[in-house]
């Protein structure tokens, strides 16, 4: 299946016109034609693609994800060594915690505020609670990231200086002391990380709202009622737990989201993310970088699906004894 | 792709909004930036980049960003002076021998690396069979290839030879960053630890690279070149040009490059931003062109050529894409430089002139008012490259040629795709590109016939005898007055064939928080940036540490 992956993704790659050694940059007269071919050839461009991707597979074997072209050999994954001690970090080693982290908080934002939404709507259902919930999910869902993005930096950031604008860190920050920095980077998080919750909430809220919906015409919600329980701990408690059971499907799917950034996000915000370094890639032609990306995602994506279905037949017995039968 | 370009364009339509709308800050504290102050040591400068450099070995990377620090970090041997004439950097003086093929060059006495070893002819010597190694993944090699012979007489003469006078010589040695010997004599150039953290010679030593965030420099004590006012030089990586621009606003950056809308619209409506922000604008390094694929018809004809650049408003280009921010050019050097001629000036817009062209030419009107030659109409695509500014004026032609009957369509290509799949094959019929105004008046690469191979620079297909025989003599002639007249005429054909169409070279526009002085105003020829380490921020008006975002 990787195999696979990997082969459609490196000729897809190769299709586009353009390698490393025709940026824009490199179009000036002071670079020759000559040098640009001998940097092809220093780099194995000049072979046939099909030779590159034995190349690659070569190194891949040995769980070698290569150098990057662009960034002058700093290596895709991980960091190295050299021999008189100096580290140079991995690009998507740097690149990965900072967008693992973000989308794990947005995650966790998302489905936090989306059962909650969710359940109210169903439970509220056609009253105008319901029909504000929808609107407002739907108005986060269609309204430009970016715009909204810049018109909070703006309120927030220039006209009242409550939050930074961009980047990650403060230019003191070194100087802080360790609660100061988590602060530090709270603050820089909160505008991207909303942002990018915002457009997620109207999926899953609405999953939950009909989930939940047909939960509660069930027999066993009518049942529950009748026993005289609270009518809190029938939505909470039988409802609930039966209307997330499909989220832990889309949990599961959304792992390979989890390392995907957001291009425009990640550049207005200044922020050094997956996104970006693939965005880039693809404009330099960085094939080493990208086949890593490719490889790293449907790798993910794989144990994603993986997850998905044994943590359903964790949490749902009607799933295990379906399989043990 | 298309939706990044979609999303500029909405930041380009949005941003001055927001301001409009949102003017109605109170400043709660007035800080007087005007008056009179010492120039004391100290203090920080952030300015704001969109990209992140690359490797600080500048014979490796190539890219705009890596080159800017890297100038900070390293010296060559000769710098142009704010007049761009050469200057000393790390050489005190240079000689040419009659032969004119000898260059020597003198070092200054006692320079020494930030780590306190002494830089010497050896470090230059070692640094030209650096670049000229076959194995270096360097793209700059050739203009070094040609010295056939470099030695060090003693530690502070390094002196090259070339095969036959080479007169952008001078040129090639104010580019070259001199890299220390003791450090990389054991080190693979091409993957090394020192493009991450250089050792130079310079006014400032890399300080902390936080990857894609923040690249801090500080003052190099050791330098011999005196020891620059400013502390340290922050360069944040901003990717998005609207949140540079809040950061400025919101004084949490000092110096960015603007564009002609900030420049010409927000500014002027904004007095809180006029108190705080001083604006500069200098003559860019590069200049826009129209040009024509010389191989094919029509565009082989001068006559059509010609019309065509008649029937082109030079100035409505400029009004209409810079703002007004740009000025029109008729020879490929800066105006007001010795290279440009002064007795040229652009085609004036007639298009009466152009129509009476085109039908020498051949072409004449149908009904419907489309110039036809033999049936065909003159018909033709302009591409361009992902850039703003360079679709803009594609608009802004594809109408006044419209006007003349001229059928014009535009296609928008990305930069990998645009050189591979259409500059390399010479399949295209019209280009809106760019060039730059080199400080050297070379042009051989770009206008000799001999360039035209594919990746070659001459892909228009320009020939020209008389303007490939002056290109060669201008290589050779090392007399600047002598030279100024073979470029001065070489200037005069190409305005004439009109192989290209000069449409404007556009300002560069920056905007520096006042509390930073020492910029000069007007800015000189060789912009406000090359005096930076006078520049200084007075005590008073320093942001502190912390609170600065």
């Amino acid at each position: 299946m990787l195999i696979g992956i990997s082969l459609v993704s490196f000729f897809i790659m190769h299709l586009a016109p353009g390698d490393v050694t025709s940026s824009e940059a490199s179009f000036n007269p002071k670079a020759s034609e000559e040098s640009r071919q001998k940097l092809r050839e220093l780099y194995n461009l000049d072979k046939p693609v099909i030779i590159q991707y034995g190349l690659w597979v070569k190194r891949i074997a040995q769980l070698d994800f290569g150098n990057s072209f662009a960034s002058h050999q700093k290596p895709v994954l991980w960091e190295r060594t050299d021999k008189s001690g100096n580290v140079t970090k991995g690009l998507i080693q740097e690149s990965l915690p900072i967008t693992l982290m973000i989308n794990l908080l947005g995650i966790c934002i998302i489905f936090s505020i989306s059962i909650f939404l969710g359940t109210l709507s169903a439970v509220r259902q056609n009253t105008w609670v319901d029909r504000s919930i929808t609107l407002f999910v739907f108005i986060g869902f269609a309204i430009p990231g970016f715009w909204l993005a810049l018109l909070l930096m703006y309120w927030t950031g220039v006209s009242n200086q409550w939050l930074p604008i961009s980047g990650l860190h403060s230019l003191g920050y070194q100087n802080l002391s360790g609660f100061g920095q988590f602060i530090d980077l709270l603050k820089h998080l909160v505008l991207p990380v909303s942002i990018s919750s915002l457009s997620g909430l109207a999926g899953i809220s609405l999953y939950v709202r009909n989930g939940m919906l047909d939960i509660l015409h069930q027999d066993f919600i009518t049942t529950a009622r009748s026993k005289g329980l609270k009518e809190s701990k029938v939505v909470f408690i039988h409802a609930l737990k039966n209307a997330i059971l499909p989220l832990i499907t889309i949990i599961g799917l959304s792992i390979p989201g989890l390392i995907g950034g957001s291009v425009i996000a990640e550049s207005i915000f200044a922020i050094p993310g997956m996104g970006k370094l693939f965005y880039d890639s693809v404009l330099m032609r960085d094939f080493p970088v990208i086949m890593g990306i490719l490889t790293i995602g449907s790798f993910l994506t794989l144990i994603g699906n993986l997850l998905a279905d044994v943590g359903y037949a964790w949490a749902d017995p009607r799933v295990r004894k379906g399989l043990v039968k | 792709m298309k939706k990044n370009c979609l999303f500029s364009n909405f930041i380009a339509i949005f941003i001055p909004l927001i301001f409009i709308i949102s003017c109605s800050k109170d400043t709660s504290e007035v800080i007087d930036y005007n008056g009179k102050f010492k120039n004391i040591s100290g203090g920080n400068l952030i300015n704001a980049m969109a990209g992140e450099p690359s490797n600080l070995i500048a014979m490796i990377a190539g890219d705009s960003a890596s080159s800017a620090i890297a100038g900070n970090i390293f010296n060559s041997l000769l710098k142009y002076d704010e007049n761009l004439n050469y200057a000393p950097d790390l050489a005190e003086s240079w000689q040419i021998s009659n032969d004119q093929k000898t260059i020597s060059f003198k070092l200054k006495k006692g320079l020494q690396w930030a780590d306190g070893k002494p830089l010497t002819s050896a470090d230059v010597l070692f640094t030209w069979k650096l670049i000229t190694n076959p194995n270096t993944r360097t793209p700059y090699a050739s203009d070094y290839q040609l010295v056939k012979k470099a030695s060090t007489p003693d530690s502070l003469t390094f002196k090259v030879t070339y095969e036959s006078s080479y007169a952008p010589a001078l040129d090639t040695w104010t580019s070259l960053h001199i890299l220390p010997k003791h450090i990389l004599k054991d080190e693979d150039i091409n993957n090394t630890f020192f493009s991450r953290k250089p050792t130079g010679s310079s006014f400032y030593k890399l300080d902390e690279w936080i990857s894609g965030q923040q690249v801090t420099l500080k003052a190099n004590d050791k330098s011999v070149l005196g020891v620059p006012l400013i502390n340290k030089l922050i360069s944040r990586i901003i990717p998005d040009t609207s949140s540079q621009f809040l950061e400025l606003t919101a004084d949490n950056i000092d110096v960015m490059n603007i564009n002609p809308i900030q420049y010409q619209r927000v500014f002027p409506a904004r007095k809180d931003l006029r108190q705080k922000i001083a604006l500069y604008k200098e003559l860019g390094n590069g200049y826009t062109y129209l040009g024509f694929n010389l191989k094919k018809t029509p565009f082989n004809d001068i006559r059509v050529r010609q019309a065509l650049n008649y029937a082109i408003d030079k100035d409505e280009v400029i009004k209409g894409v810079l703002l007004g921010l740009g000025e029109p050019i008729s020879s490929p050097y800066k105006p007001g430089t010795r290279w440009n001629n002064p007795n040229l000036s652009p085609y004036p817009y007639k298009p009466s002139k152009a129509l009476v062209l085109l039908q020498e030419a051949g072409f004449k009107k149908n009904d419907a008012g489309i110039l036809m030659k033999n049936g065909k109409p003159l018909k033709f695509e302009i591409i361009t490259n992902q850039n703003k500014q360079r679709e803009m004026t594609a608009v802004v032609i594809q109408k006044r040629l419209q006007e003349i009957g001229v059928e014009v369509s535009i296609r928008v290509i990305e930069w990998a795709s645009f050189v591979n799949r259409f500059i390399k094959t010479g399949d295209f019929d019209v280009v809106v590109l760019g060039w730059s105004l080199s400080l050297d008046p070379d042009q051989y690469n770009i206008w000799h016939s001999s360039q035209q191979g594919p990746g070659q620079f001459n892909f228009l297909g320009y020939s020209n005898k008389n303007v490939d025989k002056l290109l060669e003599l201008g290589r050779k002639e090392l007399n600047v007055s002598k030279r100024e007249k073979i470029y001065h005429e070489f200037s005069k054909y190409l305005l004439e064939d009109s192989p290209i169409i000069y449409l404007y070279a556009g300002y560069a526009l920056s905007a520096v928080h006042k509390r930073v002085k020492g910029v000069k105003n007007p800015a000189p020829p060789a912009g406000i940036y090359h005096n930076n380490y006078d520049w200084f921020v007075p005590k008073p008006l320093r942001r502190s540490e912390i609170s600065a975002r």
